[in-house]
This record gives structure tokens, sequence and C-alpha cells, in this order.
């Protein structure tokens, strides 16, 4: 027996001084508290980190504090006995701080009671460094997601919105639980063709072209592309959709396709106009060579009408391209007729037209832009002129121009006896390129007249039959303001 | 004119291309007519009895293209040779070949020519159509 306690002892020294080496060289600061928070050891670690500090308050050691720290853990596990983890921020003898997770353990004495406690530090500074180094890549992630310059969306399984972007918030709303139908389309229900839809069947990306309304009703042409997002099986667990807004190349694009279709048409109007050249030509030479003045009279005229045609196809290409504003001053309508009266007659002569001109004696003055409204006059003349001239059915042929004033209007009317037009012409006569004239016109005079009178917050209606004649009716504001449209006036 | 002269006849709405064409043809000595509409067209070929017919392709109201179907389908006027004339002479052999191809069997215009009209080629036109038929 005695042998046996003297070993007991023996090893039990031999323990002893072991764990007193695990506790020296334990990779943590570790340190034992009594209940008034001062520190009655510490391990290597702890010794080299904050110094020779046994018998001082742990609050100053560690953290420099005067009294003690609030949710102290140590203070909690003298309460009940228990591990009370948390996450620290210790400085060093050095100054250096150390983030630190802190376990605590209940010392107890023979009776079980809780005499001191340990608490054991870890250093974290290597995960704090990787967290912080993940949540910044994931704060640049979502701000990457937020902050692109187009409309992007994630839908989930049951095609309903999860997440979608800034720029997406803002233009179309919150669309959380909201279908992209919705968001989108302002649609009840899917779309016939919907992208998102094979993505999810097929796994695959799709690409379309879309119109989208924003949340004011406004109307945006997108290109759409949408993808899978798969987890890590492989399958599809939502779908991304990014939408890029392309409204501003498509009005390029359409811009640039009336460009094509003016210089189409101009290049067709300007060969009819050749063609006439060449005829009136050929008509000069071979009536000197014949010795037939009637022939090269009727050559001269129409070389001099053709000019004359390219001369105001050139004025009305300048009003198209230039698109100018208005320029509103005094108009003395019976002056300004007066200007171009003669020129009118005379080319009414040569297509055996009598014109016809009534100024109610109450014309007066007005408000309008003279340049604006002279082409505008000249563009209705002279189609009433080619329309007499077109026509073979009818003997005599007359054009007319009335004026009279109606407060608040001005109520002019340019009328003929010539073709008149059916239906199908009457309604396209004001769109742009369309020409009821073949060869010889560009679709642009009556285009621009339209224009003129809409500027000056007037309308122009179009009366007319085939066979019987046309009457244009144009109604101006006796006191235009560029940019007025007829429905404000009459509201 | 001369009951020697072959007959040409002009559908076109232009009255200054009518004039043109009607001067030159009869300088050449061609017998010419002109009409500015299709229906008008139609009620002149009895009378006229044209050897070839020269059709501006944007005639207004009905296509200078349906004039031509309806002649072709008339077994009178069938293999009268037909020639149309149009600005648009760069769309002309498509859109003659997809306007003609709805009609199954109808044989197309057997000359074009695009405006403005080259006088040479004309001549060289009408004269290659006209020496395959004897006058009537």
């Amino acid at each position: 027996m005695e042998k046996v306690q003297l070993t007991v002892p023996e090893q039990k020294g031999e323990f002893e001084s072991q764990y007193h080496r695990y506790w020296e060289e334990m990779p943590c600061y570790l340190s034992v508290h009594d209940q008034d928070f001062r520190i009655i050891d510490g391990n290597r670690r702890f010794r080299e980190a904050f110094g020779e500090r046994i018998g001082q308050y742990c609050y100053k050691v560690y953290k420099g504090r005067e009294e003690i720290c609030p949710n102290c853990p140590v203070e909690a596990t003298f309460a009940d006995g228990q591990n009370h983890p948390s996450e620290q921020l210790l400085t060093t003898k050095d100054g250096l701080e150390v983030p630190v997770m802190v376990h605590t353990t209940p010392i107890t004495d023979d009776s079980g009671e809780v005499v001191a406690v340990m608490e054991m530090h870890t250093d974290i500074g290597e995960v704090k460094r990787l967290q912080a180094l993940l949540q910044r890549s994931q704060e640049r992630l979502v701000q990457l997601f937020e902050e692109v310059p187009c409309f992007i969306t994630v839908q989930g399984p049951d095609r309903v919105i999860q997440h979608a972007n800034r720029r997406f918030r803002e233009t179309f709303g919150d669309p959380v639980g909201e279908n992209c139908f919705k968001m989108y389309k302002h649609r009840d229900e899917q779309c016939l063709v919907c992208p998102m839809q094979q993505t999810w069947d097929t796994g695959e990306t799709r690409e379309h072209e879309e119109v989208l309304f924003t949340k004011e009703g406004e109307k945006l042409d997108a290109l759409c592309t949408t993808a899978p997002l798969r987890n890590a099986d492989g399958e599809v667990e939502a779908v991304i959709e990014m939408c890029i807004d392309i409204t501003q190349i498509r009005e390029l694009q359409s811009q640039l396709a009336s460009i094509g279709l003016l210089v189409g048409s101009i290049s067709h109007g300007i060969k009819g106009l050749l063609t006439g050249l060449d005829g009136g030509i050929y008509m000069v030479n071979s009536g000197f060579a014949k010795e037939k003045p009637e022939r090269i009279e009727k050559g001269w005229e129409m070389v001099q009408r053709n000019v004359e045609r390219i001369r105001s196809m050139v004025l009305d290409i300048l009003y198209y391209a230039k698109d100018r504003e208005l320029i509103v001053e005094d108009v003395d309508l019976e002056a300004l007729v007066a200007e171009f009266r003669e020129g009118l007659e005379k080319k009414a002569s040569d297509a055996d037209t009598e014109v016809r001109v009534n100024l109610a004696e109450d014309t007066g003055i007005f408000a309008g832009d003279p340049q604006a409204i002279r082409a505008m006059l000249l563009n209705l003349l002279e189609n009433s002129l080619d329309a007499c001239r077109m026509d073979k059915e009818k003997g005599d042929h007359w054009i007319r121009l009335g004026v009279r004033r109606e407060a608040p209007w001005l109520l002019i009317e340019v009328e003929d006896n010539g073709l008149g037009m059916d239906q199908e012409t009457r309604e396209k006569i004001f769109s742009l390129f369309f020409s009821s004239k073949g060869i010889k016109g560009t679709g642009l005079g009556l285009f621009i007249s339209n224009k003129i009178v809409d500027k000056h917050g007037g309308t122009i209606e179009v009366d007319s039959e085939p066979g019987r004649g046309t009457r244009f009716n144009v109604k101006l504001p006796l006191d235009a303001k560029p940019s007025i449209q007829p429905e404000d006036e009459v509201s | 004119m001369n009951e020697t002269d072959r007959r040409v006849l002009i559908v076109e709405d232009d009255p200054d291309i009518v004039d043109y064409l009607s001067f030159f043809l009869e300088d050449e000595g061609y017998a010419v007519e002109a009409a500015s509409r299709c229906s008008t067209a139609r009620e002149m070929m009895d009378d006229f009895r044209p050897e070839v017919i020269l059709i501006d392709a944007l005639l207004p109201g009905k296509s200078g293209l349906e004039l031509l179907v309806s002649l072709r389908r008339d077994p009178q006027w069938s293999d009268l040779p037909m020639v149309v004339v149009t600005g648009n002479d760069t769309l002309l052999e498509d859109d003659c070949q997809s306007y003609l191809g709805a009609f199954e069997g109808v044989r197309g215009p057997d000359g074009v020519l695009g405006k403005p009209v080259d006088r040479e080629s004309l001549l060289a036109v009408l004269k290659t159509l006209l020496d395959d038929t004897k006058p009537n």
C-alpha cells in the first residue's frame, strides 16, 4: 500500500508537470480569473502578449479599461457555471489589436463552488480577415447586381420575381412576389412566347427583343437575355433575365430608315423629273430640226415645268431636313398671295387651268410664320394644278384659293376640279413618302404642309372624290403660338 | 399615220412622258396612242389594235402589273408583246416576279425599261419584239 501511496504522488507530480507544459504551450491565451476579475494565472502565450500582469484586473489587462466590461463572460460564468462564448477585441502590451473568440469555464473547489473562471482566447484574426474579404466581395457582387446599367430580375421555380436590381425597381417598381409579365408588360397572364419559360424548360440561354412598359407607362424597346442559374447538382434553380434598353438605338435606326426612304423617294422623284427634262429637250431639239415651233414651245414648257418641280422638291427636302421651328410674325395674307400669284397663273395657263382667288375683305393681318404658310399654300396649289393636268376626262379645269376670317380661325380652302382621289389615297396623302403622282412625287409635299399647319395649332382636312376633284380645308388660329396642339386650343 | 406603221399603245399617267414618248416614237415611224388609266387603255384596244404596249408600272388606281395580268388572261391579247416602264428599276425584277408569282401561269413582261427612258433601248426593245411578229 505504501508503495502505491508513494508512486501516486510521484505520478501525480509527473502528470502535473506534463499538464502544466500543455497549459503553457496551448496555442491560445489562457487566463484564470478570481471573483474580483483579477487574473490569477496565465499561460506563456498570455504572458508574451500581455506581460507579467498576474494580480491585475482582466479588463485592464486585456482592454486597457478602468472598469468591468459590459456583458463580461467571466462574470456570467461565475453566476451560472456555464460557458459564455463571445467575440472580443483585445489589445496586447505592444498595442496590437487581436480579435479573439472567448470561451469560459468554471473552476470549482471540492465543495463544487465556483472559485475561479478560466478564459480561453483563440486568435481569430485570420478568420476575421477572410470574413471581411468575403463580405467585401459579397458587397461588391451586390453592388454590381444593383448598379449594372440594365434591368435584371431573378425568377424562382414559382415563376415569381425573387430579386431585381435598382435600375429595375426604379423603372418598373418593386417586383418582389410579382410575375415578370405583370411588371414588364402590365399583363395579367404569361406572354404567348415566354423566353423565361423556354429557359426553365430547356436550361438554355435565350435572346429576344421585347417592348416593355415602365411604371409610368412609357414604352421601352429592350434586348433581353435569359440564362439558367443551376445548383450544385446541375439542376435549374432559378432563371436570370437581363434586359438592355435599346430604345435610342431603335429610334436612330428608324431615323436612318427614314433617311433611306427619303433618299429612295428623292432618287425616284428625280428620275421622273429627268424623264420630263429629257422629253422637253428632245422636243425642243426635234422641233428645231423639223421646224415645228409648236413642238419647241411645248418642249420648252416641259423643261421649265420640270426645272420648277426640281426646285420645289429641293425646297421640300430642305424643309424636311431642317424641321425648323415657327418664326411667328404678322402675316398679311393678301400680300403673301400677291407674291406668288403671277407665277402660279403662268403655270396654270400652261396647263390650261384657270386660277380663282377669293380673298374675303376682312382677311387682314394674322399671326403666323409667313415663309411656312407660303410653302404650305404653294404645295397645296401645285398639287391641285397637277391634279388638273393629269385629268383627261374634263375639258375646263380650275383651281381655287379661298380665304376668310371666322374668329378665332383663319379658314383657307384650296380646291380643284382635277382627278380627285379615292378613299385609300385620301387616307394616305399626309403620310411621309406617300405619293399618288407615280414617279414625279416624293411624298414630302403634303406631309410637310400638314406639319406646318399642325405647328401653327391648326387642322387640315381633305374632301375628295375620283373624277370630281379635291378640296383641302385648312384652319389656322389667328394668333398662332409655336407648338400649340389643336386639341389644346379647342378645349 | 400610215397603214404600215407599227402600232404602240402607251399606258402612262404623266402627260409629259406621254407627250415625249409619243413625239419620239412617231418621229421614229410608229403609230402611237396613249391612255392615262388602265380602264381607258382597255377601251381603246379594240379600235387601235396595238402591236406592242408600254405600261407604266405605277399607274394610279390600278397598277400597271394588274393590267398586264388581265391582258395575259384575255385570249385576244395574251400574246401581245408587253413592256413595263418603271422608275423603280432596281426593285422591278423582284417585284414583278413576286407579284406575278401570285398568278400561276401568267407570263411576265416581254421587256422592262427603267426611267428615265433611254431612247436607244426603247427602240431596240420595240424592234426585237416587233420583228418576231408580222404587221397586221
